[in-house]
């Protein structure tokens, strides 16, 4: 490999990039605006104030200090009250309300005679985390007026109010939830989300950028400037877009832990690595795929296909141990899973890298393959044959 | 009366035309029959298990008693929690966790069962991983179910009560197995339906621009006709392609995987005719910008990401800025999407939907008369003259 044609190579590359708006699209534009996007939508970190009704239908001194106690709840929102349960109904069928609380009639009146009334509460469960944060609300409200009535009932009877306290709840379970105490999505989803979009267009660009040559039939002069060495034509091209690629990556890592100052429980370092081991890997799974199938096309709708499929399949939502064990396999071939885990175990877990060892490795398996595929693309390149 | 016959005849021919050329574009094909066909399958099957179970939990009992070995008993019986080891410490405990044997720590105190005897509360702690938080969503339930079960048990010894004064009842709506497939599928199939339409319609775009200026700015495929009726002619060349692939997805696709169906097709297809017609203006009104086939995948695929979120089913749309309200707003899928989900997971009617049908064909109107304005302008033209 010389270095001279290398520089060659790589100035050619330098001067496409900047004659072609799509490049400066993809590299910088559209992972900046979606880094932006997810701060600034995530930024409340847990949607609270989740809009829900109460239906009243006992109207009673009892009834409203629940419906008191309901609003005083942090995840929910009193926003609306309905007469019925056929008119609450209507209003969550048309996307007002996420959830409704109902108080039957005559409520006050049985809790006292010992009849047992029920509380019933509804949550539209299609929406995920409005309904759970709604069940939440609600759950702890008919739990503790039941609470409060055993209580009432308890202090009469001449107990002592300490000890009323431990008969109502002699267990606690307190939850301590590691490394994102303030159950935060913001950390969660702009942690994954956000290299994965790194990810998915690293992969497009650099399909993008070596089978644009094959379909403008300039795949030969791009060859002959690197002197007929493949190594030197495809490190000459890709080297410009993998510093600029983890210049962004970067700049988009100190945006989630410097300024948002989510938890980074490691050497930042260690993230830097991973971020730059994942721009490569993910240009080495591009190369692979356009070694395989040499068309722009197709190579470009694999990788998108795959890249858009990552961010389930590599289980950012969706653990990977609850899927089909013959889905879950495919995750080990997303360099956006290993990254996702080294993340985990890292900068939100902040536990020995030995831990992550294997996930760098995998990483680093990526070029390893594709260097290995190279052999095929090198005819390709050398007569470019364009299938729209 | 001519004219307008004439008018009728062109619409026709374009039509029929597009249709060819959809036909022989593999590379449109993709998105037009594979991509509507394969990808609710592939995300349905990642998502079908539907619920986290048997996480696998590790305990730490320094009480180790009946009542400890009873209470780590109940919490191995919960769905979600799976007792897979008991270690010594929490240091033992917390190398499982770190080596990935568990994903949540339950420590039991030395003083768990005397402070039980002696009428004082006992603290369980539960320390657990949040690398997912669907995990700790299930964790919480389990838990939030196993103190009460636990307290209730207790206070019967105590208090010898046998009921509390108040029942409660929660009722799941929508989606009553609190899936994650059943959650995120209704959405995700109203964006693919716009997603691979404006992804192909773009593609189709590219290549007239190629075409024209590989033969001096005139497509030879194009056929002569006016730019309104060109535009309805593609339009509904693309609306007929799709009519079997929505009936496929919104119908059908919920019946294989059993996926919540309480709505009606008569209830939902009054809203998505008017959405895919704006999907598809919307991808005309963008296709006069793309100036090659490929490119416009490039700028267009990330954008489904950025429509999930702006409809509104992952993060709702009370807790987003007026910024982000606005830009969700001008998107026909924001409105599809929680229509479609209400319609078909909660059984809600058009009626209660009629804002979303309304404004999904104010959007149609807007995205007809920039794609008609675009087209007329026509930009790549007088550069190859």
């Amino acid at each position: 490999m010389k270095c001279a044609s290398l520089i060659a190579v790589i100035s050619r590359q330098l001067r496409q990039m900047c004659r072609q708006p799509v490049y400066v699209v993809a590299m910088l534009v559209i992972p900046l605006i979606m880094a932006l996007f997810f701060l600034s939508l995530l930024g409340p970190g847990l949607p609270d104030r989740t809009p829900t009704a109460i239906v009243d239908l006992d109207n009673s001194s009892m009834s409203r200090e629940i419906g008191r106690n309901l609003n005083a709840m942090s995840t929910i929102n009193i926003s609306h009250s309905a007469d019925s349960y056929s008119q609450a109904i209507d209003m969550m069928n048309s996307g007002e309300i996420y959830g409704f609380f109902l108080i039957p009639d005559n409520f006050e009146q049985h809790t006292i005679a010992g009849l047992t009334p029920t509380l019933s509460y509804y949550c539209n469960m299609a929406y995920y985390i409005p309904g759970t944060l709604t069940y939440k609300g609600f759950k702890t409200i008919a739990v503790s007026t039941s609470g409060a009535v055993v209580k009432t009932t308890l202090l009469n009877v001449g107990v002592d109010e300490r000890q009323v306290e431990t008969m109502l709840q002699p267990i606690v379970i307190q939850d301590h939830p590691l490394g994102n105490p303030w159950t935060n999505y913001a950390i969660y989803l702009c942690n994954s989300f956000i290299p994965g979009l790194i990810a998915l267009m690293v992969m497009m660009i650099t399909a993008y950028s070596v089978c644009i040559e094959i379909k403008q039939h300039t795949s030969r002069q791009w060859l002959s400037t690197a002197n007929g060495n493949i190594y030197t034509a495809l490190i000459g091209k890709l080297l410009p877009q993998t510093v600029i690629f983890i210049i962004v990556g970067t700049f988009i890592q100190s945006l989630l832990w410097g300024y948002s100052h989510f938890p980074l429980n490691c050497n930042p370092l260690t993230m830097i690595t991973a971020m730059m081991l994942l721009i490569v890997a993910c240009q080495a799974f591009a190369l692979t795929v356009c070694c395989i199938v040499p068309n722009l096309r197709l190579s470009l709708s694999i990788v998108s296909l795959v890249g858009i499929l990552s961010f389930s399949i590599a289980g950012l939502s969706f653990p990977v141990e609850s899927m089909y064990d013959s889905i879950g396999i495919f995750s080990h071939i997303i360099p956006l899973r290993h990254y996702f885990l080294i993340y985990a175990d890292q900068a939100l877990n902040g536990i020995d890298i030995y831990y992550s060892r294997i996930h760098f490795v995998a990483l680093l398996a990526f070029p390893l393959v594709a260097a290995m595929l190279m052999w095929r693309l090198k005819p390709r390149l050398s007569n470019p044959v364009y299938i729209p | 009366m001519k004219t307008f016959r004439h008018w009728f005849g062109s619409l026709y021919r374009v039509w029929r035309r597009e249709f060819s050329l959809v036909l022989r574009d593999e590379g449109v094909l993709i998105f037009f029959l594979l991509l509507p066909t394969v990808y609710p399958l592939v995300y349905t099957l990642i998502y079908n298990p539907e619920v986290v179970h048997d996480l696998p939990v590790v305990i730490v009992d320094d009480c180790h008693t009946q009542r400890s070995r009873q209470l780590a008993q109940m919490a191995d019986a919960t769905s979600a929690i799976k007792i897979v080891g008991y270690a010594t410490d929490i240091n033992e405990a917390r190398v499982c966790m770190d080596q990935k044997g568990c994903y949540s720590i339950m420590h039991i105190p030395t003083d768990y069962d005397l402070n039980i005897n002696r009428e004082k509360q006992s603290k369980v702690q539960f320390y657990c991983d949040m690398s997912l938080l669907i995990r700790y969503r299930a964790f919480l339930a389990a838990l939030t179910d196993l103190s009460l079960a636990s307290d209730t048990e207790i206070q019967q010894q105590i208090i010898n009560t046998d009921s509390s004064p108040v029942a409660n009842q929660a009722v799941i709506l929508g989606n009553p197995a609190e899936g994650f497939a059943s959650f995120i599928i209704p959405g995700l199939l109203i964006l693919i339906i716009q997603q691979s339409l404006v992804l192909g319609i773009t593609m189709l775009g590219g290549g007239a621009y190629e075409r024209r200026r590989a033969n001096n700015g005139i497509d030879p495929m194009a056929v002569k006709a006016p730019v309104v009726a060109t535009i309805l002619g593609k339009s509904l060349c693309y609306f007929t392609i799709y009519i079997p692939l929505i009936v496929y997805m919104l119908h059908f696709v919920p019946i294989i995987f059993d996926l919540p169906r309480v709505g009606s097709m008569s209830q939902w297809l009054p809203m998505v005719v008017p959405f895919t017609f704006a999907a598809i203006f919307m991808g005309m009104t963008l296709q006069p910008l793309v100036r090659q086939r490929e490119t416009s995948m490039i700028v267009v695929v990330f954008t489904s990401l950025l429509f999930l979120f702006l409809s509104g089913i992952t993060w709702p749309r009370y807790a987003m800025g007026w910024l982000w309200l606005a830009v969700g707003d001008i998107i026909p899928s924001t409105w599809a999407v929680n229509a479609f989900t209400r319609i078909n997971s909660d059984g809600a009617t058009l009626q209660q939907n009629m804002w979303p049908l309304i404004a999904l064909w104010i959007l149609c109107a807007i995205y007809l008369t920039t794609a008609i304005i675009l087209h007329k302008k026509d930009w790549g033209l007088k550069k190859f003259r």
